[in-house]
Formats: structure tokens, C-alpha cells, sequence
């Protein structure tokens, strides 16, 4: 009879420790119905944080008050990174969020992975037509022909110069540099180099946003052929850029340049704002942080040059909503991504922050008024988007690749996108099926 | 062995005795359970389904179909595993070998009998503690070409520094320098094992008129080695698996020219962002592979070089 009782304790202790391990993992607890009868409540993950999470907040207000059958629920996964991959494990798990929000530029990949809603027929319905959006907001959305995400915000790319430094050399503040030629010019002008070192640099083609995208497209390049779907890195256009980013770190020595690169992490750090870089490419997103850390800092932004001073353009990416595939609440998901994407979803959701994908909207804003933000409206309607493919990743970084060797030398422009070209479309062959 | 012998014991025992030895082993698998499950569930069973996905063009989000050895022959024509594997290879046979060397110098400096020790010990021992990648901003920092530290204190003494992050040749022994900053750790075992060596040794020595340098490379060294191997084994395997540090400097790209590309960078970009999980896999086995026949070789040769005490 003791020995029992010896024999029953431990056993006792150990259904515990079970049942609270069992319990800890299950995730089973908070299922979607719970808010009670004839209430759908719609999970949605998301990275956003402070003035972008007030907005989301307001937008689900306004859209529950609307809808009072329907109960958001806002679950915060970290950015980037991480939540891609909580994310991918939850839709392959069978269990995944009603609504995601989710890069654009990730849509191909994920749509030709088969797990993503379909939602054109929704749209279809609720009135949500293409003409509402900039082309390339619903372009990047969209993969072979169905929509797969609801455009959230966008942003482009331009010119940022320093006008004190542009003064000090002798340059007119109010004329940036419009062709090619007078973008190497001024950098020439404004940099000052002591030894190897520089004190300032004019301008580096591929620091921040000058990606080859950036150039290819500023060149009159094309990165995808449009009848086939091919990918073609090296239009002779694409290689004319490449091949003026090389010549341009050649004369200052690429070596010397990447330090001021390889350390430019974040904000604080940005040599443009700190005085270091005179002139660089970048993105409105960029806008918020010198108002944070250099408000006095005298900038302007102008369209990226081009190699004629004409045909301006830029490249826009941005967020979306999206459904995944295994969804449970899939209509009620769709009620709320219809409310985002109108307008009076968007004029809630970007004011003070983003730019939105409904032109009239950034209207209402006032950007129109605002010397700096005009500029990054103005260029929208001729903005690209990057190829949707379901390999974009792929590109991408075999684009980055590419600029880094042939900029150090390590191959010609043309040896380098070819080889991109033929990766790239030797990866996307097994889609073709 | 072991439990060979166990079982041959327990056969001369009395059967009380032994039903009570059998229900102490139940109620210790019992508690084990959990554990032992969880390994199970989570580590054995993903590990055989991987050698699985090696075989096919498994995506994460779809089942993939079987392939053969497509996965295994496409990495031999691989470019950047090739790339991935050198630069693997080359810091690990740099730091490896450097981290020993200092952890050793490090920790018999901090094993002196002087006033305040403690002290020093935390001084070394703090820079374990700073996540990776803080300390890949704070070196971000420290090793910027025009304005950092490291740089302006070169130039003090007439030395025109390098770009180090931003160049090729720098790239590495950057990284490298940096990891030795996490040295504390290492140096905390390798204390330890001071601590184990009996004072008669110095002592007998000291008698033989032996100097430091005596005492040094023949009490202590070789009976420092159990540890030595030790930190030898965790430290290559460590250094196989490296990631963070540079995954946090080059924002994931690998540059400059994919000098900061380390294998399972690689591997965790064929994984999750190219969708490529049965090539991360295949990926996965060969470092396996690899580890495994280095770790058997250090294991082969140390008959030859480590020394038990009493033996």
C-alpha cells in the first residue's frame, strides 16, 4: 500500500507536467468564433508600429462600425524576416491568418506557390477595378493575370542634393543636375577627396536606392520582355547603365567609395543627412528621418537623371493585404481588404505617413503642396514596378551581384547580366509547365 | 558497454531488489518523457525527413516531387556553394585556431593570483553577454574607413587602415576579428581547467628548477588539453554554423562579392527566401557530412595529443 502511494506521486507529477506542456503548445485556444453568435472575428497579422498602427486602428474602427458582424483581430509578427517565415509555416500548417499584410514584391513568388486567395472574382464584385489604382500598384499585385493582394501604400525614388553644399560650390540650388552628364559634374565638383580618403563625396550611383533597377529603367532599359514573360537583365540599355556605374566607380576608386557604404546602416548613420554624401537616390521613405534627425538639413529632390534629361522615371514597391490560401473567414477577410483598398479605407490609412496607391487620395493629402513630396507624387504615373515573377527574389539579388562584380571589376557589365538573364530564366523554366 | 554491464548486474540481484530497480527506471523514463519526446518530435524526426527532401523539390508550401540526387549534383555546379564552402573553410581555419590561442594566453593571464582578478574576469567575460547583432552595429561602427575608431587610431601612428568591411580582402579577417570578441566564453572553460591541475605538478617542477616557460609547456599545456580538445571541437562546429554576425552586417546580401557569404547563409537563403527547401536541405546534409568527418578526425588524432590526468 506504501509503495503504491510512493509510485503515485511521481505518476501525478508527471500528468501534470504533460497536461501543462500540451496545453502550452496548443494553439487551438483562441479560435475565430469566439465573440459569440453571428460574429466572424478576422485574424490579421501585421508589422506595423506607432503613427502606421494608429492608422491601421482607425481604419478598423471605421470598418466595424460598417460592418458590425465582423470582429478584427490585429496580431502583431514582427517584421520582415521573421514573420515571412511564421507565416510560411502557418500556411503550410493548414493554419494561417484570415488577412496577412505582405510586400508586394513577394506576391509572384507566393501566388505560383499556390497560397494565395485568388481574389479577382471578389473584386470583380465589390466594384474594385484596376483604373482605381496607379498601373504598377496593381501590376505588382497581380500575377498572370489575377489579383492576388490589395495595394496598401506606395513610395519612389529620387534625386536627394544638399543645396548648402551645392552653394558652396558654385551650383545653382534650384537647378539639379537633370542629364547624366550634369549629374557627373556636379559629383565631380562636389566631392573632395584628400589622399585616399574622402572628406565628401559627390555621389555614389549605387549607394542607397541606386539599384540597378534604378539605372536600367533611367536608361530606357527593360528587365522583362513583355510578350514572352522572359526576363532580360541584359537589354543593351540595363548594360549601358551597368556599364556607366562601373566607369563611374572606376574614376574614384571603388575601394575608396565602399567605405561609406558598408557602414550606412541606419538613419542616424546616413551620410547624406550627416553631410558626408552630397547627393544620393533615395526614397520618400527617407523623408521622415531627416525631418527626425536633421530638420534644418537645406535638401531638395528632383527626378533621377537620365541620359537625355527627358523620359524621367522611377520604380515604386510597397504593401498589401493579402488572404493565404487555407484561410477560414474568407469572405468576411475580403469585406475588410475591399474597405482598405477605396478610398476611404486609404485616406485613413496612409495620411501623415505613406503615400497612397489611390492618386486622389495623395490629392486630399495636400502632397501636392508640399515642395518635397510633390516630387515623389508627380513621378507616379510613370513609375515601374519590378517583374513579377516567381522567382523575384532570385533577380533580385543576382542583380545586386552583378552590379557588385562588375563595379570591382570582376567581369564586364555585359558578362555579368548575361549570366543573370540565363539564371534567372533557367529557374523560372520550371514554372512553364 | 555500459549498459551491458548494468543488465549483467542486475541479473545476480534478488527479484525484489530488481523490481524495485525496474520501477525507479520506469518512473526516470517517466520524468524523462518529456524530453525525450521532444527530441524525438522535434529534432530526430524532422532530421529523417530532411535526408528525404534532399531528394526533391519540396518548397516549403508544396510537396515537391522526387528528384534523385538532381539536388546534390546541381550544388557540385553551384558557384556560390562553392563560394559559401571557402569562405566557411577559411574562417574557421583562421579562428579556430586564433581563439584557442588567445582564449589559452587570455585565460592563464586571468588565472594569476592578483588582487582584483574578479574583476578583470568580468571585464572579459562581458562581451559574451552583448547579442550578435548589436555587436555587429557597434563594429559597424568601430570599423568605419573614414570615421571609425579603429581607423583614427591607426592614423595616430602613421597607419593609413584599410576599408575593412567595404573590401574583399578585409571582409574576412574583419568578421574574424569581431568573433574574438566573443572569446569570453572559451576562456571561462579554459579557467576552469587551470583550476583542475593539481599544484604538486608546479610544485615537483618548481623543485626540478623549472622556469615559467618550462612549467607552461610541460605541466600545463598538455594538462589543459581535455579542454583544449573540447573547445576545439564546439569552436569548429561553431564556426561552421556561422550566421548572425554577418548576416546582421551585410543585411543578408553576402558583399561585398559575396565574400560574406558563409554556408549557412547560403543554405538559409535557398531555404526560406528562394522557396528551394529540398536544395537547403541537400545543402544541410553536406555540412552535416562534413562536420561529422572533421570532428571524427580531431577525435582520431587527440589519442596522440590530449591528456587525461591518471592516465
Amino acid at each position: 500500500m506504501r509503495r503504491s502511494k510512493k509510485f503515485a506521486f511521481p505518476i501525478l507529477v508527471y500528468f501534470l507536467v504533460m497536461l501543462l506542456l500540451v496545453t502550452a503548445c496548443s494553439t487551438k485556444g483562441d479560435s475565430s468564433d469566439e465573440a459569440g453568435e453571428g460574429i466572424t472575428t478576422v485574424t490579421m497579422w501585421h508589422g506595423l508600429t506607432s503613427i502606421d498602427l494608429d492608422n491601421m486602428n482607425k481604419v478598423v474602427k471605421a470598418f466595424e462600425e460598417k460592418n458590425p458582424t465582423i470582429k478584427m483581430k490585429l496580431v502583431y509578427t514582427e517584421s520582415s524576416e521573421g514573420s515571412d517565415q511564421k507565416l510560411l509555416t502557418a500556411v503550410a500548417g493548414g493554419n494561417p491568418p484570415d488577412v496577412a499584410l505582405f510586400d508586394r514584391f513577394k506576391v509572384g513568388t507566393w501566388a505560383a506557390q499556390g497560397s494565395l486567395t485568388d481574389l479577382s472574382s471578389m473584386a470583380a464584385e465589390s466594384g474594385i477595378r484596376k483604373e482605381m489604382y496607379y498601373p504598377f500598384a496593381w501590376e505588382e499585385s497581380s500575377y498572370q493575370g489575377k489579383l492576388y493582394a490589395m495595394p496598401m501604400d506606395t513610395d519612389s525614388r529620387l534625386l536627394f542634393y544638399n543645396k548648402d553644399h551645392f552653394k558652396e560650390v558654385g551650383l545653382d540650388p534650384n537647378k539639379p543636375p537633370q542629364t547624366i552628364a550634369e549629374l557627373e559634374a556636379a559629383a565631380d565638383k562636389l566631392t573632395i577627396k584628400e589622399g585616399k580618403r574622402f572628406k565628401r563625396i559627390g555621389f555614389i550611383p549605387w549607394y542607397s536606392q541606386g539599384w540597378l533597377y534604378t539605372w536600367g529603367w533611367a536608361f530606357g532599359g527593360e528587365f522583362q520582355d513583355a510578350a514572352t514573360g522572359k526576363i532580360t537583365a541584359n537589354d543593351p540599355k540595363v548594360v549601358e547603365a551597368l556599364q556607366w556605374m562601373t566607369d563611374f566607380g572606376k574614376k574614384y576608386n571603388v575601394e575608396d567609395i565602399a567605405g561609406f557604404t558598408s557602414a550606412a546602416g541606419t538613419e542616424e548613420m546616413d551620410p547624406f543627412i550627416s553631410g558626408q554624401v552630397s547627393m544620393k537616390i533615395s526614397g520618400n521613405f527617407t523623408v521622415k528621418g531627416i525631418e527626425k534627425f536633421k530638420p534644418d538639413l537645406n535638401y531638395g529632390v528632383a527626378p533621377i537623371p537620365t541620359p537625355t534629361g527627358t523620359n524621367f522615371t522611377t520604380w515604386s514597391g510597397g504593401g498589401s493585404a493579402i488572404i493565404p490560401k487555407g484561410a477560414k473567414n474568407v469572405a468576411s477577410a475580403w469585406k475588410f481588404l475591399e474597405f482598405l483598398g477605396k478610398e476611404e479605407g486609404q485616406t485613413l490609412l496612409n495620411a501623415d505617413s505613406q503615400i497612397s496607391v489611390i492618386d486622389s487620395v495623395n490629392d486630399k493629402y495636400g502632397y501636392k503642396d508640399d515642395p518635397i513630396m510633390k516630387e515623389f507624387i508627380n513621378i507616379l504615373p510613370n513609375s515601374h514596378n519590378r517583374p513579377v515573377i516567381p522567382e523575384g527574389q532570385l533577380l533580385w539579388n543576382e542583380l545586386a551581384s552583378a552590379t557588385e562584380k562588375a563595379t570591382r571589376g570582376n567581369g564586364t557589365p555585359k558578362e555579368n547580366l548575361d549570366r543573370v538573364t540565363e539564371t534567372v530564366n533557367k529557374a523560372l523554366e520550371k514554372y512553364d509547365k | 558497454m555500459a549498459k551491458l554491464a548494468d543488465s549483467v548486474q542486475v541479473n545476480a540481484i534478488p527479484s525484489a531488489r530488481k523490481r524495485a530497480l525496474r520501477r525507479t527506471n520506469v518512473i526516470g523514463w517517466l520524468f524523462a518523457s518529456p524530453w525525450a519526446i521532444g527530441l524525438l518530435c522535434f529534432y530526430a524526426i524532422p532530421m529523417l525527413m530532411s535526408i528525404y527532401f534532399s531528394f526533391t523539390t519540396y518548397s516549403i508550401l508544396q510537396p515537391g516531387e522526387f528528384v534523385g540526387m538532381n539536388n546534390y549534383r546541381d550544388l557540385f555546379h553551384d558557384p556560390l556553394f562553392w563560394k559559401s564552402i571557402y569562405n566557411t573553410i577559411y574562417f574557421t581555419v583562421f579562428f579556430v585556431p586564433l581563439s584557442i590561442f588567445f582564449g589559452v594566453a587570455l585565460a592563464m593571464m586571468l588565472n594569476m593570483k592578483v588582487k582584483g582578478m574578479a574583476v578583470f574576469r568580468t571585464i572579459f567575460f562581458l562581451p559574451t553577454l552583448v547579442p550578435q547583432v548589436a555587436l555587429a552595429v557597434l563594429w559597424m561602427w568601430l570599423l568605419h574607413p573614414n570615421f571609425g575608431l579603429v581607423n583614427g587610431m591607426l592614423a595616430n601612428i602613421g597607419i593609413d587602415g584599410p576599408s575593412w568591411l567595404g573590401g574583399e580582402s578585409w571582409s574576412k579577417p574583419s568578421l574574424i576579428l569581431m568573433s574574438l570578441w566573443g572569446i569570453g566564453q572559451a576562456v571561462v572553460i579554459y579557467l576552469a581547467g587551470l583550476g583542475d591541475i593539481p599544484d604538486e605538478y608546479y610544485e615537483a617542477a618548481q623543485i626540478d628548477g623549472a622556469n615559467w616557460f618550462q612549467k607552461t609547456r610541460k605541466v600545463t599545456l598538455p594538462l589543459l588539453t581535455p579542454v583544449i580538445f573540447y573547445n576545439l571541437v564546439m569552436g569548429m562546429i561553431g564556426a561552421f554554423q556561422q550566421f548572425t554576425l554577418p548576416y546582421t552586417l551585410t543585411k543578408g546580401q553576402g558583399t561585398p562579392a559575396n565574400s560574406m557569404t558563409f554556408y549557412v547563409m547560403y543554405l538559409y537563403e535557398n531555404g526560406f527566401r528562394y522557396f528551394k527547401m529540398g536544395y537547403a536541405s541537400a545543402m544541410a546534409w553536406i555540412l552535416f557530412i562534413i562536420v561529422m568527418a572533421l570532428t571524427g578526425i580531431i577525435f582520431i588524432t587527440s589519442k596522440r595529443w590530449v591528456h587525461y590526468q591518471g592516465k
